[in-house]
């Protein structure tokens, strides 16, 4: 098993800087998320992993060992792709004994070993039909068997569950959660969906424009985004952002939003003119006065669930979760915002922490 | 539109056609007519005994041309020699397309994109245009054989033998590549339009799974690439099959003629036509072509489409 | 030092490039160029210009600018270009398209019968059409004609240019008609539908939605055609050489028949060069008009 360390690793073609720094461990046997929106440079960081693509600057180490020029098929690991990559011309055991069979291992063996891969994905009836014969999640399966047959220290996924509908997708989340636990690989894994980072993950890296903008823990990131955009893009539906500013009296520190004014609770190291409040939907409530009242443009009712998406004037909308099933026949609401559930970001979008009292 | 043609097969006899209906089968008619009434002529006169320039019914039906063809020396020669040097020339196009096309699909290169425009404008390079230079070229190139030959073989017979095969003006070696390179264009654009089509996931997972080179191109792409070789190899040997020019140009010794030359040579000496000969060659020649034609057909508008998007 | 994989492939891609694009280069690209400078020199076959060639700057161009069978040749080119690929072939393989896109039978036999000329090989075309074309009245084309009526003609002498024209429409319905069908079954059904639901004719339909959605496709087919019938050389050869007196002679027999009978290489080179520039011209426009997407 195997520890990887990223040490300030940078990809560029030509002029165009892909990945611009990036630093960060994978513990042996953790599962690592990396998470960004299209074209933030996961994929390129997730193949310089894989000595697919030249890491242009910064060293790379698998294992204690400085790995930037060792060429793919000697780093140990296996890489299980988007499009799944399975040879059609091939049956699934022929696939998944691929890479066994290049290396010239016994017959036996290979068979042996392409039948443990599929007992633990249970694939065991499917060995002898082609890729075209089976279903999307069927597919899934093989590829990943392909990966684990190799016994390798690191598997890395790239997207791996685009392609599948939502249900298969929820499935396959659990699968690979089991799988993990019971194969113990060092696992690298790339999507966009923050959905996949936040229930697979145990260490999320959010990637934006070549840069790392948080790494933690997802609860972590959930509750403490140190940024704006890691506050949007984890957590859906997203967190409300407003804009504001920030007063004082002689006791208190207040935010102000469009008429809005909230005290807060701690103390804030703050000089500079605008801040954004964050917000999550599941943190407002209700309030009975008639002060800061908002139009209630659209409910959406889950059952589960209720959401109420409210605008003041031409302000941004306000997304509002309520638990539960509300029948709700009003066209006017007030909103409480508790102070301690406030987030408070600068004009840059960084995080302001408040004083420890 | 199933629905319609149930109806129409279904019911067909009782349904009376309607008058739109009448204009469209009038029309289609009209045109498989134009296109198959030359036809009518070559196949009857191929199994006519008394088989002439006009068209007519035979008397009696007898397959003695074909026969005849194969006990011709010529006729047998020049089948031969149109075989060989057209499936040469395939393979040649087919193998080093197989190559470019790969390479230029893959590549990230700065010369991507300049290649792939310089081939589409090289594709459109009229032939007759370059009948001259070429010429020279060819010569040139002769020369420089021949003289290697006479350096390396002394033996008169065997000087004479080596310079057949590798001669490029009236020798084999010469048609085949100049047959090749007009093919190359349209087959690196088939194939690269193929490769763009298979995923790069395939190539990286082999090379993850610690496959050489050669282990790619033979276990991974070659049966991925098939159909897209299949289309390129049926293109490029229909239209080596049916060039004119370069044998023209480039053959002169009753041995070394092929079909399409020996075909209008044959039909130039005014005063001894043997039709039906010439009309059983000209079926055996079409017949190769028009069965890659069929296989070839669904490919056509990929191809095109592929190499020229509007 | 060890090559990484990256720039292992880097290479392996220049050197898989390179054979196909020596032959190109060698039978293709550089006759092309040198096209252009024997079209500067007096180069022939025979006489005192054969034994050493010299350079006479553009004269052959003047010569040729002022030669009527050059003008004569490019005005037989054109009306075969516009009379074949953009009139005929074009008509015909849309007319084609459209009727065989409707609820008929036999439709697979329609589409083989109006395919099979496109198969069949140059020289052999030109033999067929002989045959078909021959004077005296058990020619075939004079019995049918006789049907209506017409006496017995002599095709290729009588009406020569439109005789290779017809021979040419009759070779390229198939392409025409393969091509536009794949245009025409590719519009979206939904989008008739909804002309439909907004109440257009059958003729509106056509005009407004069909054509403007077929012009790529359209466009794509005169670009092909028109560059593949332009450097047509051995159908009309076979058929006509060229005759009679120069009328069937396009710029491909020309060039031939200055170079190879007349033995006139420069001049026949000069002929080249402007045949070259017009087909890089057509596929110079196409990509940039159309933004041909590699």
């Amino acid at each position: 098993m195997a520890k990887i360390e990223l040490i300030d690793i940078k990809k560029q073609y030509g002029d165009t800087k892909i990945v611009k720094g990036v630093t960060f461990t994978v513990e042996d046997g953790e599962f690592a998320v990396v998470v960004g929106p299209s074209g933030c440079g996961k994929s390129t960081l997730l193949r310089m992993i894989a000595g697919l693509e030249d890491i242009t600057s910064g060293e790379l180490r698998i294992d204690g060992k400085v790995a930037n020029q060792v060429s793919p098929d000697k780093r140990g690991i296996a890489m299980v792709f988007q499009s799944y990559a399975l040879y059609p011309h091939l049956t699934v055991a022929e696939n998944i004994g691929f890479a066994l069979t290049l290396k010239k291992h016994d017959k036996a063996e290979v068979a042996q070993r392409v039948k443990e891969a599929a007992k633990m994905l249970q694939l065991e009836d499917l060995l002898q039909r082609k890729p075209a014969e089976l279903s999307g999640g069927q597919r899934q399966r093989v590829a990943i068997g392909r990966a684990i047959v190799k016994r390798p220290k690191v598997i890395l996924f790239d997207e791996p569950l685009s392609n599948l509908d939502a249900k298969l997708r929820v499935q396959m989340r659990a699968e690979l959660q089991r799988l993990h636990k019971e194969f113990g690989s060092t696992i690298v894994y790339v999507t966009h969906d923050q959905v996949e980072a936040m229930t697979m993950a145990e260490k999320i890296v959010v990637l934006n424009q070549g840069h790392i903008s948080q790494l933690g823990k997802p609860m972590d990131l959930y509750q403490q985004p140190q940024n704006t955009f890691v506050a949007e893009f984890i957590g859906i539906p997203k967190m409300n952002l407003l804009d504001g500013e920030i007063q004082k009296n002689e006791t208190n520190m207040f935010v102000c939003s469009n008429g809005l004014r909230i005290p807060l609770a701690a103390n804030y190291q703050w000089t500079g003119k605008g801040i954004k409040l964050g917000i999550r939907p599941e943190h407002i409530d209700l309030a009975d006065n008639d002060q800061w009242q908002y139009d209630v443009k659209i409910i959406e009712r889950l059952g589960i669930e209720t959401y109420l998406h409210l605008q003041r004037g031409k302000e941004d909308v306000i997304v509002v979760r309520l638990e539960g099933d509300h029948d709700l026949d009003i066209d006017k609401v007030s909103l409480h915002f508790p102070s301690e559930l406030c987030r408070l970001f600068n004009e840059e979008g960084q995080v302001l922490l408040p004083n420890v009292i | 539109m199933s629905i319609a043609s149930n109806a129409i097969t279904t019911n067909g006899t009782s349904q009376k056609m309607t008058k739109s209906q009448f204009k469209t089968y009038l029309t289609l008619i009209l045109i498989s007519l134009y296109c198959m009434v030359p036809f009518i002529w070559v196949v009857l006169a191929s199994v006519d005994p008394k088989a002439s320039q006009f068209l007519k019914i035979p008397e009696s039906v007898s397959m003695d041309h074909y026969w005849n063809l194969f006990a011709n020396q010529s006729g047998l020669r020049w089948i031969l020699n149109s075989i060989v040097i057209n499936v040469s020339a395939t393979i040649i196009a087919l193998v080093f397309a197989g190559f470019g096309g790969y390479a230029i699909s893959r590549t990230k290169a700065w010369w991507k994109l300049p290649l792939l425009y310089a081939i589409i404008l090289v594709r459109i390079v009229p032939p007759p245009a370059l009948i001259v230079p070429v010429y020279k070229v060819m010569l040139t190139l002769n020369d420089w054989v021949n003289a290697l030959i006479n350096a390396v073989f002394t033996d008169v017979a065997t000087q004479q033998t080596m310079s057949r095969a590798f001669s490029f003006v009236d020798g084999y070696l010469g048609l085949i590549l100049i047959l090749a390179a007009m093919q190359l264009p349209l087959a690196i654009w088939i194939m690269k339009t193929f490769f763009d089509a298979i995923p790069i996931d395939y190539e990286e997972s082999a090379a993850i799974d610690g496959a050489t080179q050669w282990q790619t191109v033979r276990k991974v792409l070659i049966p991925l690439a098939m159909p897209g070789f299949a289309a390129a190899g049926l293109f490029a040997f229909i239209n080596a099959w049916g060039d004119f020019l370069m044998p023209l140009m480039f053959t002169s010794s009753p041995e070394l003629q092929t079909l399409p030359l020996g075909l209008f040579r044959a039909f130039l000496r005014v005063d001894a036509i043997d039709y039906g000969f010439l009309t059983a060659l000209a079926v055996i020649y079409t017949l190769p072509a028009v069965i890659a034609f069929s296989f070839a057909r669904k490919f056509l508008t990929q191809t095109f489409s592929g190499g020229v998007k509007g | 030092m060890q090559l990484t994989y990256e720039r292992r492939k880097q290479l392996t891609y220049r050197f898989m490039m390179t054979p196909a694009l020596l032959l190109m280069f060698i039978f293709i690209v550089f006759p092309a160029f040198y096209a252009f400078s024997l079209s500067l020199t007096n180069e022939a076959l025979l006489g005192f210009a054969a034994k050493e060639s010299s350079f006479v700057g553009l004269s052959n161009f003047e010569r040729l600018f002022a030669d009527p069978l050059f003008w004569n040749s490019l005005k037989v080119t054109l009306l075969f270009v516009i009379g074949s690929a953009v009139i005929g072939q074009f008509l015909l393989g849309f007319l084609s398209a459209v009727l065989l896109l409707r609820p008929i039978r036999f439709k697979a036999m329609f589409n083989a019968m109006i395919c099979l000329p496109n198969a069949v090989p140059e020289m052999v075309v030109g033999f067929l059409w002989i045959s078909m074309y021959a004077s005296g009245e058990y020619g075939t084309l004079n019995r049918i004609v006789a049907w209506f009526g017409v006496d017995p003609q002599q095709w290729l002498y009588s009406f020569p240019l439109m005789a290779i024209i017809i021979v040419n429409t009759w070779r390229g319905v198939a392409f025409a008609m393969i091509l536009l069908t794949s245009g025409l079954s590719s519009i979206p059904k939904d989008i008739y539908e909804a002309a439909r639901v907004d109440g257009a004719s059958d003729r509106q339909i056509f005009w407004r939605i069909t054509i403007p959605m077929l012009m790529p496709t359209i466009f794509l087919y005169m670009f092909v055609s028109t560059v593949t019938t332009f450097a047509i050389f051995g159908l009309v050869y076979t058929l006509s050489r060229g005759g009679p007196a120069n009328s069937t002679e396009i710029l491909g027999i020309y060039i031939y028949n200055q170079s190879f009978t007349a033995f006139q290489l420069g001049y026949g080179a000069s002929v080249a060069v402007v045949s070259l520039v017009v087909s890089m011209l057509i596929g110079v426009f196409y990509v940039r008009m159309f933004k041909v997407e590699v």
